[in-house]
């Protein structure tokens, strides 16, 4: 039985501001939809993509990027180059279910929790995804404020400019025009690639390296934390929140998620891409024995300064606070839409101020909370940086917990409930995830197992 | 006043319209209302959700811990 079958005919909703603007952008998809020729196609994907290569993107934020840049500047070129795209593929099988899951329901993640599992099971992940963003949205503050201070912005201007940025976008009230500013400033974090080829990088390393997963880093401490870093630089909670809300405030439909796959496994190689160029631009500073460690965005990009000259430098923090922006726009996003779901207010980037009032207070109340605990002097933010993608690894296996229920509950998803193959590699994804976990656990508690590991 | 009733303005001809012939029936904010019935959990999915939360809690307490350590 679908759930949805049985609603209630047309004529007795109430048709709304938001039904009208997400109508005018479907009209658009059915007419590309009908025409059925290559150009036609084309035109179909690009009004299709968006939250997956958003997300993709907005994953690559202020701490995911320093975790790279750590990556590369402790391990250089080696294994962590194909293991950063091992957790992009994982990244892609945990998606492509929001994709699905938004799809089918036409409900967002948190709404689907609480109402299909009730209130203790909702809280429970509510709590994970509160904390969790908020923690990360400090971070991305940080990202933004240290990037800026590059090129002598002080603190107090950097995070005003983010909040000003994030206003902008969200003052369009319209759901299409909100996705195509964000999706042009996102693109920006490919910025990387540039700057990884003003490195001048050892291209023979690079295609050993990934076909031979070699040279292998150490077993210790440190290794685990940044394993643990990378992976929660790709795989957090939020994401699943945030796509799944997307998907339906897009209006994509179950004839979509063809579509909806193809733009996260795009925003996936995307994210990819700017991943491997961050690890590839600071492996000079390993090759060159600088100790990185608690290194900033700015402090990276001036160690880089003499060996990639300023142009390099300056395109390294600009990148960061890249990465700061967007991801500020779309964790913010991702408390708002679970907030207005769970509180059943109104939510849709299609609304107009007066009737979403509470959607979009939440997303600038907590941006607004973010930049000033980043603004207050002599807080040891650092630790935050260090532990937030940490945190976002741990936290994943319960949220993905939900996820696989939903996504094989046939009476919600119909025809496109989880296929074997999908539960499969979700349930890889999962014992992976617990087992990093568990391993840097161990590593806290008896270090002595692991320091004495030969390379 | 709630939100819907502030939603409830005259509406042209060729808006309804396009929102009749563009959106699924579901995907109508008013649609969205509806509630989804809650489902039992089964006792393994059940174990499974408690040993996640025991195990997130375990380990947020071990990176407590490592931050204690890593500040001293």
């Amino acid at each position: 039985m679908n759930l949805f079958a049985n609603l209630k005919t047309r004529g007795n909703f109430v048709i709304t501001h938001e039904d009208i603007d997400r109508a005018h952008d479907r009209a658009r998809v059915l007419a590309a939809r009908s025409r059925g020729n290559w150009f036609s196609r084309f035109r179909l994907l690009w009004l299709l993509i968006g939250p997956g290569i958003l997300v993709m993107l907005g994953e690559n934020d202020g701490p995911s990027m320093l975790a790279y840049a750590a990556t590369g500047a402790k391990f250089g070129i080696g294994f962590f180059l194909p293991f950063i795209v091992l957790t992009f593929v994982m990244a892609i099988v945990v998606q492509e279910m929001t994709v699905r899951l938004g799809a089918a329901t036409q409900r967002g993640h948190a709404e689907l929790i609480f109402e299909r599992f009730g209130p203790f099971w909702g809280w429970f992940s509510m709590i994970d995804l509160g904390i969790g963003n908020f923690l990360t949205l400090i971070t991305e503050f940080i990202a933004i404020r240290a990037g800026l201070g590059f090129f002598g912005v002080p603190p107090w201007a950097a995070v005003l400019a983010a909040l000003a940025l994030l206003y902008t976008a969200l003052m369009t009230h319209r759901y299409w025009t909100w996705e195509r500013i964000t999706l042009a400033i996102a693109a920006f974090n490919l910025v990387f690639i540039p700057v990884a080829l003003l490195t001048h990088p050892d291209w023979h390393s690079v295609g050993h390296a990934f076909a031979s997963w070699q040279p292998l880093p150490r077993m210790e401490q440190d290794t685990l934390l940044i394993v643990l870093a990378d992976i929660g630089a790709t795989v957090t909670p939020w994401m699943l929140f945030f796509q799944q809300s997307a998907t339906v405030d897009k209006g994509m439909t179950r004839r979509d998620v063809g579509f909806g796959r193809v733009d996260t496994a795009l925003g996936a190689a995307l994210a990819a891409a700017a991943a491997l160029a961050t690890v590839i631009a600071t492996t000079p500073l390993f090759t060159h024995h600088m100790s990185a460690e608690h290194f900033q965005a700015a402090e990276f990009a001036q160690a880089l300064r003499p060996l990639i000259g300023n142009v390099g430098a300056s395109l390294f923090a600009l990148g960061m606070v890249e990465a700061g922006m967007v991801a500020c726009v779309t964790i913010s996003l991702s408390s708002a839409y679970a907030f207005g779901e769970v509180a059943a207010r109104p939510h849709s980037l299609n609304l107009p101020v007066r009737q979403g009032k509470a959607f979009y207070s939440v997303v600038f109340l907590l941006a607004v909370l973010a930049a000033l605990i980043v603004l207050i002097p002599g807080l040891p933010l650092v630790y935050v940086v260090l532990v937030v993608n940490v945190i976002a690894v741990l936290a994943m296996p319960p949220a993905l917990a939900f996820l696989f229920l939903l996504a094989n509950d046939r009476e919600l998803m119909g025809d496109v409930v989880s296929p074997t193959w999908a539960n499969v590699l979700a349930a890889a994804v999962v014992v992976f995830l617990i087992a990093a976990g568990v391993m840097f656990g161990i590593s806290v508690i008896a270090p002595h197992l692991f320091a004495a590991s030969p390379r | 006043m709630n939100a819907g009733q502030k939603m409830r303005t005259p509406l042209s001809p060729s808006d309804e319209e396009l929102v009749l012939s563009a959106l699924e029936p579901d995907q109508l904010a008013e649609a969205k209302k509806q509630r989804i019935p809650r489902r039992s959990l089964r006792k393994s999915e059940l174990l499974v959700l408690w040993f996640l939360r025991v195990y997130l809690l375990f380990m947020i307490f071990v990176v407590v811990y490592q931050a204690w350590s890593g500040t001293h």
